[in-house]
């Protein structure tokens, strides 16, 4: 009941954090979603040390281990794309495998290829 | 049913499919037990046959993503609890997250082009590889759609998962750090999840690239995908 209650509160605190992000974005037209600057609030709040990790740890760790309920309710609106999917279906899962493999083997690329030239063993 | 009996129907399925989704991806560990994937399947087969249409489950979705917003703050969590792996590898962390989550965009929006998708799908598939919840949120500033990009994230997620490790032993990226930022800059989420299953440093490396490449496509896809699309 203790844990239920922290948990609450600490949700309560990442809400206003992300309100505080959609508001920035719309204050100052962004181009970027507002979660996305909500959690770029809450990196400058740890780094800089004015908040610390305690605070918000375990409504994190709640809400990242059920994160993918979230994903959801959202594809759930697939329903409504069942003719796009059957007409462009194979196109799309192309698609998808090759920019996959070739954004993979760039990454892994350049990041090895950087890491070896300064000569360190990882 | 009442409208708000239909909402608290579409809950109540969400809910068990996903409770069940969890078990099933417990037990028999798949990529196509992976629980957005079999939840969604389960609810549709459910709702179908209801009579319940995208329409009708509106209300219930908005009341069920109400957390997403401060889920998505809390990515930066562990983006802090990894720090110290950013900083001891900044070079290759930074330059390989920027060029990988670059390549990929690029490739996609070109071969969906080449392959004549329609323009709606072209913009939802740019941004594929960035984490879902700022995908969906990203969808419409480059004009797509919110749900067909969660669609092709979630895919990637389980592409980027299946295939990645065999791609990287066979071109030869066996540095642990490189893996894991390949896997988080890709596959994002589900990505991360295989780059920990590799090992400590491969999970770090991966949470680090999964949260900042949708940091850095979530600012160049809004000029980017309006030119290539």
């Amino acid at each position: 009941m203790k844990t239920a209650a922290l948990i609450a509160a600490q949700i309560a605190g990442l809400l206003l954090i992300n309100q505080a992000g959609y508001s920035a974005v719309s204050v100052l037209h962004l181009p970027v979603p507002g979660n996305l600057l909500g959690m770029l609030f809450l990196l400058t709040l740890l780094v800089s040390g004015a908040v610390p990790l305690r605070w918000f740890e375990s409504s994190a760790s709640f809400l990242i281990r059920h994160l993918a309920f979230f994903f959801i309710p959202i594809t759930v609106g697939l329903m409504g794309f069942a003719d796009l999917f059957v007409a462009n279906g194979a196109a799309i899962l192309l698609t998808l495998v090759l920019s996959a493999a070739i954004g993979i083997w760039v990454a892994g690329h350049v990041a090895q290829m950087l890491g070896a030239r300064r000569g360190k063993t990882r | 049913m009442t409208a708000p009996g239909v909402s608290a129907f579409c809950v109540a399925v969400t809910l068990g499919a996903y409770l069940l989704s969890r078990v099933l991806a417990r037990r028999y560990p798949s990529p196509l037990t992976t629980p957005v994937f079999c939840s969604t399947a389960l609810i549709i087969a459910v709702l179908t046959p209801s009579g319940v249409g995208v329409a009708d489950y509106e209300p219930a979705k908005r009341l069920m993503v109400l957390l997403l917003g401060p889920a998505t703050v809390s990515l930066a969590v562990p983006l802090y609890k990894n720090r110290h792996t950013l900083l001891r590898n900044t070079l290759p962390a930074l330059v390989g997250l920027g060029v990988g989550s670059l390549a990929t965009l690029g490739a996609a929006v070109v071969i969906a082009r080449l392959l004549g998708l329609p323009e709606v799908i072209r913009a939802s598939i740019s941004i594929k590889s960035v984490t879902t919840p700022i995908a969906v949120e990203l969808a419409p500033i480059v004009h797509g759609n919110p749900t067909l990009t969660a669609a092709f994230v979630i895919a990637t997620g389980m592409i980027g998962t299946m295939l990645g490790p065999w791609l990287m032993n066979r071109v030869g990226i066996h540095d642990p750090l490189s893996r894991g930022l390949a896997l988080g800059t890709i596959s994002h989420g589900q990505g991360t999840a295989q780059a920990v299953t590799e090992g400590e440093l491969q999970g770090a490396a991966a949470g680090i690239a999964m949260g900042l490449a949708a940091v850095f496509t979530s600012c160049i896809a809004p000029f980017l995908v309006p030119i290539l699309r």
